[in-house]
């Protein structure tokens, strides 16, 4: 299918005004006017400029599916059916992680899973790039290929829409109840993956100095210190966990009132002192060094290990939200260098 | 599915002060909780937040539950403050238990300090249900000093049954303090023990330290990796692997744990912090 830009615009933007229905909430990626320089994810058409292909906006889509606190007991009921557009493949793949690490056959996060029921994901291909991005590098694609309900690529002043799911199927028919839809033509599906191969290439070439690694193990048998001169900056706050698409580590809060139970999940980070400490003050990562690593670790290790998914989408937000200015792409290469080089020594 | 943070209401029918530090809670859940020895419960302090603890009775036991806890912090604090009548929650039970079936016909070593003697508890009361299965229990029980030796009240009834040796140690004896039992670390009593090594089990639980040291003992007495049972303490919040707390390498201490076989785990990071 194809559809015009402007008609997609007009169809979210009353969809967010509520003056259309099939969606109590839309969500997308927005210039805003105040901030020209970033991308957020925002479902008030007012603050700016819809942009739902370029590139990942700040924030990640899990901050809709897994809130940064939300109640998990009594589960929450009635969650309301949610839109998002534009969501990049390199946030897809997080929420390939997040699935597997909160809907699994051991248990099922409930609110996580009544927000993900209630959500249909529209995913478009990426016309840009943020200096940050380096999917490419950790075998992502700046368009996606699985995971989406519907997708949506950009061809001038219109879009190639495909469905895959139920959802996306009816998303497809409430654009089709709005406006016109034209049926996609040989041309635009060649067009279509000729951009693609472009902006692949594209991201290729704003990391063309990193290599790309396909065996991690290594990072593991890394010495101390090239981790401290990696860390060496690092202040521990946190910032990077909170902001990465696949970081879920969470504290669980007790809010009860007498026999009504009520257990409360918020965020927590890894790299703050206090998150392994067990009673008594013993902690097995004392160091901020040590809770450096056990990040990189955790994205190229253990989360491989766990969710047969590298934990890390190549998204760059961890870099843009660094106070300290660590780029977490250049990290990664100099643990491997190092691992390297202590291998064939 | 159901939700894994559901939480049964359980009312305090007693609590027995075992030492200054360590108090048992025998609760009274609304429904049975039925776990398996090794298992641990979330336990809360409404409104003040929530700790992993194990049950130290039997798991032939479900529609009441013994949990032995010690002041450390927080949370345990308000345990601590805690009366006859009042309400707490229990979630769970959560992760990986003693493998029973591996210690029929064996003679059985459990070795223990502090509160680590909580879990340990709950798998000897268990074991002594079917004492017969078994060839014999040996006990080995630590503890600071006398006033901190806990289920003081148990200990002789323990002693009767002709296959259980229930023996106690206390690192040194305060003046003013009685005792005339064993004096040292408890794992000094592994150097007269008088089981076969290669072909029985051991299950270690207490403070970090014990625990290694204990585990390097009984390496060189001849005990097999595979055979070394350690509960494992980490920092832990949902118990059942989504917060990510007690991950040691591809091992998450709640879920695959607590109960580990030193073999399983001997190259995982801090095991012992
Ligand atoms: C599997 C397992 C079984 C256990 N079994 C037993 C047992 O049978 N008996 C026993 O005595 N102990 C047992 N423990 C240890 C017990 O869980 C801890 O002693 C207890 O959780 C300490 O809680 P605390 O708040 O008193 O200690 P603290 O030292 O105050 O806190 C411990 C941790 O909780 C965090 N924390 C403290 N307060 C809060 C809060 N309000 N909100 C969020 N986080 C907070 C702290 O940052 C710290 O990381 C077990 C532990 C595990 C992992
Ligand atoms: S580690 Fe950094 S680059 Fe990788 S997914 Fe997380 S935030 Fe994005
Ligand atoms: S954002 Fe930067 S300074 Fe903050 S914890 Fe992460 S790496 Fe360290």
């Amino acid at each position: 299918m194809i559809v015009k830009a402007d008609a997609l615009f007009s169809f979210l933007t009353r969809c967010a005004k509520e003056e259309l229905s099939p969606y109590s909430q839309v969500f997308f990626p927005l210039r805003p006017t105040t901030h020209p320089d970033t991308l957020v994810l925002s479902d008030n058409p007012d603050l700016g400029t819809l942009e739902i292909d370029s590139y990942r906006p700040v924030d990640p889509v899990k901050l809709l599916l897994y809130s940064v606190r939300e109640r998990v007991y009594p589960e929450i009921r009635n969650v309301p059916e949610r839109l998002i557009v534009g969501v990049k493949a390199c946030d897809l793949r997080a929420v390939e992680v997040l699935d597997r690490a909160m809907i699994n056959d051991d248990f099922t996060d409930p609110s996580y899973a009544a927000w993900r029921k209630a959500t249909t994901l529209v995913s478009c291909d990426c016309t840009a790039t943020a200096p940050t991005c380096h999917c490419t590098l950790v075998d992502g694609k700046p368009y996606a290929e699985s995971g989406f309900d519907a997708n949506l690529s950009r061809l001038g002043d219109e879009f190639l829409l495909t469905a895959t799911t139920e959802k996306g199927k009816a998303f497809v028919q409430a654009l089709q109840d709005f406006t016109s839809l034209a049926a996609a033509t040989r041309e635009s599906k060649i067009e279509v993956t000729k951009n693609r191969e472009q902006m692949i290439q594209q991201v290729d070439r704003q990391n063309a100095d990193l290599k790309r690694s396909r065996d991690y193990t290594a990072m593991r048998k890394v010495k101390e210190q090239p981790w401290e001169i990696e860390s060496k900056e690092c202040v521990g706050c946190g910032a990077c966990t909170h902001i990465c698409p696949t970081c879920y580590c969470l504290i669980l809060n007790d809010e009860s009132q007498g026999k009504r139970f009520v257990k409360v999940r918020s965020y927590d980070s890894c790299q703050w002192n206090g998150y392994a400490r067990v009673a008594g003050g013993g902690t097995p990562r004392p160091k901020m060094t040590e809770r450096f690593r056990n990040r990189y670790l955790c994205k190229f290790d253990y989360m491989p290990s766990n969710f047969d998914r590298l934990g890390c989408t190549g998204c760059g937000r961890c870099t843009d939200a660094c106070p300290a200015k660590i780029d977490f792409r250049s990290a990664v290469q100099m643990i491997l260098k190092a691992g390297t080089l202590e291998q064939t020594r | 599915m159901s939700n894994p943070y559901r939480v049964i209401s359980a009312s305090i029918t007693e609590v027995i002060q075992e030492s200054p530090l360590i108090r048992t809670l025998k609760l009274l859940p609304e429904e049975p909780i039925v776990f398996k020895t090794g298992q641990f419960v979330e336990l809360s302090i409404p409104n003040i937040g929530e700790g992993p603890f194990t049950p130290s009775s039997s798991h032939y036991i479900s529609d009441r539950m013994d949990i032995t806890i010690m002041k450390t912090g927080f949370v345990t604090d308000y345990v601590h403050r805690a009366q006859v009548g009042d309400t707490v929650g229990l979630r769970g039970p959560y992760g990986s238990h003693y493998p029973l079936e591996k210690f029929d016909g064996k003679d059985v070593l459990i070795l223990g300090g502090g509160c680590g003697l909580a879990p340990l508890r709950s798998l000897f009361l268990t074991l002594l249900h079917d004492v017969d299965r078994y060839k014999s229990i040996t006990f080995f029980a630590g503890a600071k000093s006398p006033q901190d030796c806990i289920y003081k009240d148990q200990v002789s009834g323990w002693r009767q049954f002709p296959t259980v040796r229930f023996v106690r140690s206390v690192d040194a004896v305060p003046e003013g303090q009685e005792w005339n039992e064993d004096v040292g670390l408890v794992t000094k009593l592994l150097a007269n023990l008088d089981i076969d090594p290669k072909t029985n089990p051991a299950i270690v639980c207490g403070p970090p330290l014990m625990m290694k040291f204990g585990t390097l003992e009984l390496l060189k007495n001849g005990f097999k990796e595979s055979n070394i049972y350690l509960s494992m303490e980490k920092k832990m919040y949902c118990g059942f692997g989504q917060c990510r707390h007690c991950v040691m390498g591809p091992y998450y201490a709640c879920k695959d744990g607590p109960v580990f076989t030193y073999e399983s785990i001997k190259n995982e990071e801090g095991i012992w912090e």
